[in-house]
């Protein structure tokens, strides 16, 4: 009974489904808010959502522009807040840069030094000491410390090269992952378990971190997923992501609609955007393309290669005036040629 | 050769045999070529060694819905 009922509901053929699915985000999409929702611990952290999120899920950015990631851990260290803080010790991305309270280049002698801000230190626990060896590992020079001050000997008098050591202890990470950002420990208040968010997106990086659990690790950078684990979890992030983006403005779209936009990015194999330089860039039709954008430059090109239009989509068939192939304008007498032989004459 | 999933966010899967290729095509009025692709160099696609040609099975689950999808293997 319910499986007959259920199959009252399924998509008819010749239904356009992609226009439904279009109608369906983008009419919510309109009454979205410009709101931002912020972290406890990391100020920097403040998550891009609504509109923009959207936005550039949909068009496939290379990286979002607030990494964040969830970093669960395991049976152990997520149960101890102890634990938890060693394993975010480890990945929370610490830079020079922040380090440093001064920094002066002696261009004479082709030594710079350096003054650590205590504070900082402090606040990452971490010595003067180990901050000099880290360096001198990292740099391949000889780093010396009295108290808070350290000495580099660049073994160079040249003022570009003496500059461009100063640019690279500035850049250089301490501690941690590069590009995990800042890490902290976070408590579900369900459950009680401790789990890390930073405010960056190396999964591959943090990956490697002993206490972590490798199985549930998450993050909202589309193209991290889709690095480490593939075409298939990438289509789910893209839909998750849409989903939460929606969810949290309130908004209640079903979500075959979203897993369908996902579905119709990763088809390819990669993960591609909608627009111009991807799925509307890429449809066979030169006059669907042209309909898009760029409509000069496509109708050139289809003309100087001699490009040949089958006429089968609905934006050229709506730009003839034809019937366009949707519901029961979809229905077509048509014949493939290797049965043409079968056919008597 | 199936192959389970060690992240809460990949599906199973699973390298589709010929005959069950050729079951698959038959039944419907699809080509290989129209099947949704899948890159070689796909973590999920080296960990099982699929070559460009073979078809993957996919065990997807979206909202406690089961079903299967499936991906052509692509060169890239």
């Amino acid at each position: 009974m319910a499986k007959e009922k259920s199959s009252d509901f399924k998509v008819e053929f010749g239904e356009p489904v992609g226009m439904i699915a279009a109608q369906s985000v983008g009419e919510p999409g309109t009454q979205m808010i410009l709101r931002s929702f912020h972290f406890a611990g990391i100020e920097s952290a403040i998550a891009t959502s609504g509109l923009p999120r959207i936005v550039e899920l949909v068009d496939a950015k290379k990286r979002p522009t607030t990494p964040l990631s969830t970093i669960y851990l395991d049976a152990k260290a997520s149960r101890n807040i102890d634990d938890a803080e060693k394993v975010a010790a480890k990945i929370n991305e610490v830079r020079m840069g922040t380090l440093v309270r001064r920094i002066i280049e002696n261009f004479a002698k082709g030594t710079i030094k350096i003054a650590l801000s205590r504070q900082e230190l402090e606040s990452e626990d971490m010595t003067p000491r180990q901050v000099a060896d880290r360096l001198g590992k990292l740099l391949s020079l000889e780093v010396a410390v009295e108290g808070l001050v350290l000495t580099v000997k660049t073994h160079t008098k040249n003022l570009k090269e003496v500059r461009a050591v100063r640019v690279k202890i500035m850049r250089s990470v301490i501690s941690g992952i590069e590009g995990a950002g800042k890490a902290i420990v976070q408590k579900n208040l369900k459950t009680g378990e401790f789990y890390i968010i930073s405010a960056g997106s190396n999964i591959e990086g943090m990956m490697g971190i002993e206490g972590i659990d490798k199985s549930r690790i998450y993050t909202n950078d589309v193209f991290a997923i889709y690095r480490l684990f593939g075409i298939e979890a990438a289509r789910n992030a893209i839909a998750r992501e849409l989903q939460l983006t929606l969810d949290e403005q309130k908004i209640s779209v079903d979500l075959r609609h979203l897993l369908l936009i996902a579905d119709a990015m990763t088809a390819s194999g990669s993960v591609k955007g909608v627009g111009r330089h991807g799925l509307s860039g890429e449809k066979k039709s030169v006059f669907a393309r042209a309909a898009y954008e760029e409509t000069v430059k496509h109708l050139i090109n289809a003309a100087a290669f001699g490009e040949t239009d089958q006429m089968r989509g609905v934006t050229e068939n709506i730009l003839v005036g034809k019937q366009i192939p949707i519901g029961t304008g979809s229905v077509r007498l048509a014949i493939k040629k290797e049965d043409m032989s079968k056919v008597k004459p | 050769m199936a192959y389970r999933s060690d992240h809460e966010i990949v599906p199973d899967h699973e390298i589709l045999k010929l005959k069950e290729v050729n079951t698959l095509l038959d039944g419907s009025h699809i080509t290989i070529d129209n099947l949704p692709k899948i890159l070689e160099s796909d973590p999920q696609c080296k960990k099982l060694g699929a070559k460009p040609g073979h078809v993957i099975k996919i065990h997807r689950s979206d909202n406690g819905h089961s079903y299967t999808y499936y991906r052509v293997v692509i060169e890239g």
